[in-house]
């Protein structure tokens, strides 16, 4: 595999679970926030304002490796950018608007925190939810065009029917699936924060219990959920034959008839077992034992089941991305006879992951950012420490 | 034709009037960005040296001013990258081919801002003085160095390395010769296949051997007629090139991409010049860089400077005068250094540039057409400008008018029907030279009262209190002369506007309704700013 997919990897790995803790904290802190407002609770309501402190942080994360992805995407594949930005102003414009709306609406939800008056406050809290919602949306349209390039469509140029590539039979499980795993994970990460800081001897006042007790009971549901989802894109996934063939046949399942390019059969049983141990983990100490939850082995598991998720979520992402390597769009040997030329040459080599730009080929360069990144990442590392651990 | 309409006749007048909307509202609030850290910086080594209570009180509002600042610059910029991508995918794709690394580079700049200025913001009480100090300055470098890779990439688009213009100042313009032409290294395997004499016959000029490849300068007519070919999914037999290539050749290549061609010439081009490199030995780097972020600096000074005389004005609270008073000093200090600077010294830099490397650009802005009522001639300053930007008073200034409208194209291609720039630009110049002076004026009669002590009138602090608006009024001024200037070309010699922008643009209601929510964004900030920042200063 070529050097380049890694860094694109590491930083999309950093970027998407972040943006999935992002995803579950802009819903669950403006909901935390109102109910502490309807019920008068000040605790709930500066419980809510830490977890936003660590969406802002997380958040910023998100933002940066969310860059670091396009300008690497850009510099290593500068023609697949070109021929995506051709045609996918739709999927893309929907992302756009609705990042800067989210980026607006963290804005006023920080600094309006005690500034705006509660109904004000509550509808910017409602706009980073919503927001939350919808850049996913245009991503994972542009995801689901990436497995079979639905809407595709030639008249001298290549250009996007917007309503057949929302057909695509992978989008909705792809969308359902990824905000719906964001939402395990964030209910998992929020027990997970509480339960550091009942192990840090802090204790636990009773909304922080409930909130604990909450964030593991709906990881479960959430869990549950995930295992149809995931069945459900899994079978969609037979529209994309190759990329099904890549995960698949090495278990045992297959489409017939078309070649497997690779084998991850290897990446999914990982992301299983990552599965089960979660659902272990969370059935023991919702079901089985509840009571263990509150004590020391209960919060080590609930760090562990959020760790599990994050990981999950991780594999999962890498799983979708590398089981269609070398190409960018999963089907392209599949539909490539049917595009007509000179968009077959371009589109031949600008979707495929081997042909990295040959000006970027200079290994100086991977090792300047690796060392760079390094760096930057210690520094963001202090930076998280100064921010949430460090005293007055 | 008049000057708007002019400027509108140009190809994808909708992609480019959204992207002015979105970069400039970006870059207005970058300014901030850029200037912010510094007069962080010099408050708090200041409050070290000094113990005043005051120089730290201001540090930390400028900080917290900084925090809002860049998570709004940081939304608007996350659309203005894919606005590119969406709105300009030639451009970029070309810049990421040839041109990336100082894109790539700006991702550890972005990530040293995005660590060092939260780390201020919210590491504020945790930090000593003496760590602010480094925080603020490595803030300030993430900033800056932010500032020039960007503005690399800027100033290849306006004059690419290895551009020569269609101008000199003692005989005038070249286009007969086929000027503008560009420094291309072609590599030999593609040399072989030309006909080097109808080459020639061209306006191509052989300077040397590089080992790999052949050194030419190439007419930008040409250049800009491959581009358009490369990014139409022209094949050889179907380009120009075919006019060019021997005939016994054209069989092997006639099914070649004429982007394979581009692409091959490009990247040996790149690399004989070094792909680190490239973008910063544009010949306009220097002026770029200092004036940009002289821009962000001056912007930066005179918003202190507007936002303590509104303090002085407004505010109720009597026991933090002497504070706003001192901040108004500094905004002052720093106001009158940032304009001097930035219009005597960085202006002045950059200036000379254009007039060298962006003739036509230069022509624009004089006005030097006599279709115009034209005020560099209304003034008499048509001798003394010769002077001021070639250095000589046998210089002349380069005419307007005696630009070919077609001098762009290769027999009809690109599709751009006048290669001028827009002459615009001439009354956006000179309006903002007007205004900097006013500003410059003002700083300096503001600097004299309270030197000597005097009591400021009224209207003197809400002069100051409306100071940003000017100052961001002259940046932006500066910036669409700079930005609308270059037009038809996107870059300067090799792709015009129509070639850049996507082949796919969207319905021109989608654009109004992303635009308008660029300016709801911007009004939002400056709401954001009222509630944070002004509101709990003037009750105290």
């Amino acid at each position: 595999m070529e050097a380049p997919v890694f860094f694109l990897a590491l930083v999309f790995g950093i970027h998407i679970v972040a943006v999935n803790v992002g995803i579950a904290l802009a819903t669950l802190v403006p909901i935390l926030k109102r109910r502490a407002e309807l019920s008068g609770d000040a605790r709930l309501a500066e419980t809510a304002r830490g977890l936003f402190r660590i969406y802002a942080a997380t958040y910023g994360l998100a933002g940066v490796m969310g860059t670091a992805f396009t300008v690497f995407l850009l510099s290593f594949y500068p023609e697949f950018v070109g021929v995506a930005g051709n045609i996918a102003m739709i999927p893309f414009g929907i992302a756009i608007v609705a990042i800067v709306l989210h980026f607006f609406a963290i804005v006023a939800y920080w600094y309006g925190w005690d500034a705006f008056s509660p109904t004000a406050h509550f509808y910017a809290g409602v706009l980073l939810a919503l927001t939350a919602y919808l850049i996913p949306l245009g991503f994972r349209a542009v995801f689901a065009f990436l497995n079979t390039p639905a809407g595709l469509s030639f008249d001298g140029k290549p250009w996007l029917d917007v309503a057949k590539a929302l057909a695509n039979p992978t989008f909705l499980p792809l969308y359902l699936k990824s905000v719906v795993g964001a939402l395990t994970l964030g209910f998992l990460f929020v027990s997970a924060v509480l339960a550091v800081k009942g192990l840090r001897g802090g204790g636990l006042s009773g909304v922080e219990e409930d909130l604990y007790r909450d964030g593991l009971k709906w990881g479960t549901a959430g869990l549950l959920a995930m295992a149809f989802l995931g069945a459900w894109y899994t079978v969609s996934l037979t529209n994309t034959p190759i990329k099904f063939n890549n995960i698949f046949k090495g278990l045992g399942w297959a489409v017939q008839g078309v070649e497997r390019l690779s084998d991850y059969s290897w990446l999914f049983a990982v992301k299983m077992l990552l599965v089960l141990a979660q659902a272990h983990i969370l059935l023991r100490l919702t079901v089985f034992k509840p009571a263990e939850a509150s004590t020391r082995a209960g919060y080590l598991g609930s760090i562990y089941a959020a760790t599990a998720a994050a990981l999950t979520v991780l594999t999962g992402e890498y799983l979708n991305a590398f089981s269609q390597y070398p190409f960018f769009v999963a089907n392209l040997p599949l539909i490539t006879s049917s595009v007509p030329e000179p968009w077959r040459t371009i589109l031949g080599r600008s979707l495929d992951l081997r042909n990295v730009s040959p000006l970027a080929l200079d290994p100086a360069l991977y090792a300047v950012t690796a060392v760079g990144l390094l760096a930057l990442l210690a520094a963001a590392g202090y930076f998280l420490y100064v921010v949430f651990l460090k005293s007055e | 034709m008049g000057l708007l309409e002019q400027w509108l006749s140009y190809p994808a007048a909708w992609d480019r009037i959204l992207s002015i909307i979105g970069i400039e509202i970006h870059w207005l609030i970058l300014q901030y960005v850029l200037g912010l850290p510094l007069m962080v910086l010099v408050a708090l080594l200041a409050y070290r040296r000094s113990g005043d209570a005051r120089w730290e009180r201001m540090a930390r509002t400028m900080t917290k001013a900084l925090g809002l600042v860049f998570a709004v610059g940081a939304a608007t910029g996350t659309a203005s990258e894919f606005g590119l991508v969406v709105v300009w995918p030639n451009l970029l794709e070309a810049a990421g081919r040839y041109i990336y690394y100082p894109l790539y580079l700006e991702i550890f700049a972005f990530l040293t801002e995005i660590v060092f200025i939260y780390l201020l913001v919210f590491g504020w009480s945790k930090l000593s003085v003496n760590a602010k100090i480094a925080v603020a300055f490595l803030a300030m470098f993430g900033a800056w160095f932010s500032g020039a890779m960007i503005t690399s990439v800027n100033s290849y688009m306006v004059a690419p390395t290895g551009i020569v213009a269609a101008y000199d100042p003692l005989t005038g313009w070249k286009y007969d010769q086929g000027y503008p032409k560009v420094l291309l290294v072609v590599p030999k395997d593609i040399v072989g296949a030309l006909d080097v004499g109808k080459l020639q016959s061209l306006g191509m000029e052989v300077v040397g051997d590089t080992g790999q490849g052949v050194a030419v300068l190439m007419p930008s007519k040409i250049v800009a007629r491959l581009a358009a070919e490369a990014w139409g999914g022209v094949r050889v037999r179907d380009s120009v090139l075919k006019l060019v290539v021997k005939p016994e050749a054209l069989g092997a290549v006639g099914d070649l991409l004429v982007k394979d061609v581009v692409d091959k010439i490009l990247v040996l081009t790149v690399q004989t010049v070094g792909y680190t490199t490239v973008t910063f030995q544009s010949p306009v780097y220097p002026g770029t860089l200092v004036h940009s972020i002289g821009a962000g600096v001056t912007v930066t000074a005179f918003t202190i400077l507007g936002a303590y005389a509104l303090l002085l004005i407004k505010s109720r609270d009597e026991k933090s005068r002497d504070y706003y008073m001192l901040g108004l000093k500094f905004g002052v200090v720093a106001s009158l250094v940032a304009i001097v600077l930035q219009g005597a010294v960085f202006g002045h830099v950059m200036g000379e540039e254009i007039a060298k490397y962006n003739p036509e650009k230069l022509a624009a802005m004089e006005g030097t057409s006599s279709s115009i009522l034209s005020v560099s001639r209304m003034l008499g300053l048509e001798k003394l400008m010769p002077l001021i930007a070639y250095g000589s008073l046998e210089a002349k200034l380069p005419s307007y008018d005696a630009i070919p409208a077609d001098y762009c194209t290769l027999l009809g291609v690109p599709g751009v029907s006048d290669c001028r720039p827009p002459l615009m630009i001439h009354y956006l110049y000179y309006a903002k030279i007007g205004l900097a002076v006013l500003l410059g004026l003002y700083a300096l009669l503001l600097a004299f009262l309270l030197y000597r002590r005097a009591s400021l009138p009224g209207w003197v602090l809400w002069a100051g209190a409306l100071s940003p608006v000017a100052a961001q009024l002259v940046s932006f001024l500066g910036w669409a002369v700079r930005e609308m200037g270059r037009k038809p070309w996107s870059i300067y010699g090799v792709m015009t506007v129509d070639v850049a922008h996507t082949m796919n643009p969207a319905d021109p209601l989608a654009y109004v309704l992303v635009a308008l929510l660029f300016l709801g964004t911007l009004a939002g900030l400056i709401y954001a700013a009222f509630k944070v920042l002004y509101e709990p200063s003037v009750k105290g």
